[in-house]
């Protein structure tokens, strides 16, 4: 199976190679440009509860690096350092590269893109400067739930469908999860590859549709693949050990307000197996999402500014194991529900700085608390 | 005659290129000018400081002026083009070539038509006249002042007979 879908992989990227060739470059009117620009973010928490003093990080530092080679071929690139510094065997902080990719714009309504991409899945994973979403960390569902930053190695098509709809696409083949990685707080997640000596063992097939108008975008995604690699207990065949997500979101805004959500289901069916190959409590279905309302309290207070200072709230609700299979007991403390509210001051649209409060819950009240956050971002 | 005449307009749009170097596919710029000012139109291009400012006509009577400009997005140059009717308004924007990975809907025709009708002395802003899109907001800023400058330009070159 591996084998056929190899030849099956190849014959795909002959045939984009081949497409993309038969395009005329148009050398004469094309300027080469290279550009370099960067996002990042710093953070302080500090928790509620005896003996939890507050902590600083410089959370990411992310250098962003373009290249147009002409008209048609473009390279995008993030390097990216998590928690300021990296130590010979230390557990702590990574350097990342997030994003490599070339498009090759044949068309408004066809692009081919290869490389290490993000996965097209809900707002936060393609969209994640800190100057684009309210609070000092990203929404818990955007870690537990969707695992931001999701990012791997494959080809795509994408593009804007033609009769001036308002519809985007995107679809791409890029490597699998791995099962192994799987786990009860953070489904998912850990079973990332992220462009490290992937296995294609299990391919994966993604997508999105998305809907725009001014002030508002709609947009669905989906994300199918086996995520056994090779574990026998869980067969090796191509789509051995399914995971199926499906999500949605909306992004809405009129005048100084706007809103926001994101639900997403994850169907891990072999969930049972999983458990007794790596001896982990991954949930058979994995669900949740958030609302967020937001209000530009500026557009009150000093009309004719154009700096904005934000408030906002945000509920979300989600269940690493909203279902369990049958005969395990599921841990209600993963039932999560976190109520954010916060301050977003924009001076300039690139530069922001956060504050926000947190209550996390969950079903079986064990271990809940309050976290108070501060952060910068800033990206140009 | 009409097959010359087609032919013709091509080199008038190819040699209307836009100033700050990167250019539009003449093919594309023609469809644009047959979209915003119908069919059959005279096209003559000329050539103000560094900017390719086309006069369309048709017959004896003026139709409006466009004008090729360059702004950046994220990273990458977005080619559009900026067409006034002959009282100075707004007559449509259009992008011709946009090289981005993310944020193409700036092109969509709902975001661009906020902008006809629009002449050099009204405001243009970002989340108050023109209304954004999410994921698309770099561009959506890049255009709107790209279109603002675009259409002060051609306004003051009308008005001051540069371009007649």
């Amino acid at each position: 199976m591996p084998v056929a879908f190899a030849h099956r992989t190849l014959w795909f990227l002959a045939l984009a190679t081949a497409v993309a060739a038969s395009a005329p470059l148009r050398s004469a009117a094309a300027q080469e440009r290279t550009t370099v620009g960067g996002y990042g973010e710093a953070q302080y928490t500090n928790a509620t509860g005896p003996n939890t003093p507050g902590q600083a990080t410089l959370r990411r530092f992310v250098l962003y690096l373009a290249h147009g080679f002409n008209d048609q071929l473009t390279f995008h690139s993030e390097l990216e350092v998590e928690d300021a510094r990296v130590e010979p065997g230390g557990t702590a902080g990574e350097v990342e590269v997030e994003q490599a990719f070339l498009d090759y714009r044949l068309k408004d309504w066809l692009t081919v893109r290869t490389g290490l991409v993000l996965v097209p899945v809900g707002i936060l994973n393609e969209t994640h400067e800190p100057t684009t979403f309210n609070g000092v960390q990203r929404p818990g569902f955007d870690t537990d739930v969707l695992p931001t930053t999701w990012r791997e190695l494959g080809v795509g098509l994408l593009g804007q469908l033609p009769g001036g709809a308002g519809l985007s696409y995107r679809v791409y083949l890029l490597n699998g999860l791995n099962a192994e990685g799987f786990s009860a707080e953070q489904g998912i997640r850990e079973g990332r590859q992220e462009g490290q000596n992937a296995s294609y063992a299990n391919p994966s097939v993604t997508g999105r549709l998305e809907w725009a108008r001014p002030g508002l975008k709609v947009g669905g995604s989906f994300w199918y693949g086996g995520t056994s690699n090779g574990e026998p207990s869980l067969g090796t065949g191509t789509f051995s050990a399914p995971v199926a997500l499906l999500s949605a979101d909306a992004r809405y805004d009129r005048g100084a307000a706007s809103l926001r959500a994101e639900v997403a289901n994850i169907s891990v069916t072999d969930a049972a197996a999983m458990n007794a190959a790596f001896g982990t409590d991954v949930g058979s279905r994995i669900a949740g999402g958030y609302v967020e309302a937001a209000y530009n309290v500026l557009a009150l207070l000093a009309r004719s500014s154009s700096q904005k200072l934000t408030a906002f709230v945000r509920y979300e609700q989600y269940d690493t194991q909203a279902s369990v299979p049958a005969g395990e007991v599921p841990d209600g403390a993963l039932a999560r529900r976190i109520t954010t509210v916060g301050l977003t001051y924009k001076p300039i649209d690139n530069a922001v700085f956060k504050a926000d409060y947190q209550l996390l819950r969950n079903r079986s009240a064990v271990a809940e608390g309050e976290v108070l956050s501060l952060g910068i971002g800033y990206q140009f | 005659m009409r097959h010359a005449r087609s032919i013709t307009i091509a080199l008038v749009l190819w040699t209307a290129r836009a100033g700050s170097g990167q250019a539009a596919p003449p093919a594309k710029l023609a469809a644009s000018i047959k979209r915003v000012f119908g069919a059959g139109a005279r096209v003559d291009s000329v050539r103000v400081d560094s900017t390719a400012v086309l006069r369309v006509s048709r017959g004896d009577s003026l139709l409006g002026f466009a004008s090729v400009n360059n702004v950046i997005g994220k990273d990458q140059p977005i080619t559009f083009l900026v067409a006034i009717d002959r009282d100075d308004r707004l007559k449509d924007v259009d992008i011709l070539v946009y090289r981005e990975p993310y944020g193409g809907e700036v092109a969509y025709e709902p975001w661009r038509k906020q902008f006809r009708g629009k002449t050099a002395a009204d405001s243009l802003r970002v989340g108050k006249e023109i209304r954004s899109i999410s994921g698309a907001t770099i561009s959506v800023r890049s255009v709107t002042s790209g279109v603002k400058a675009a259409v002060a330009n051609l306004t003051r070159w009308h008005r001051t007979g540069v371009i007649q």
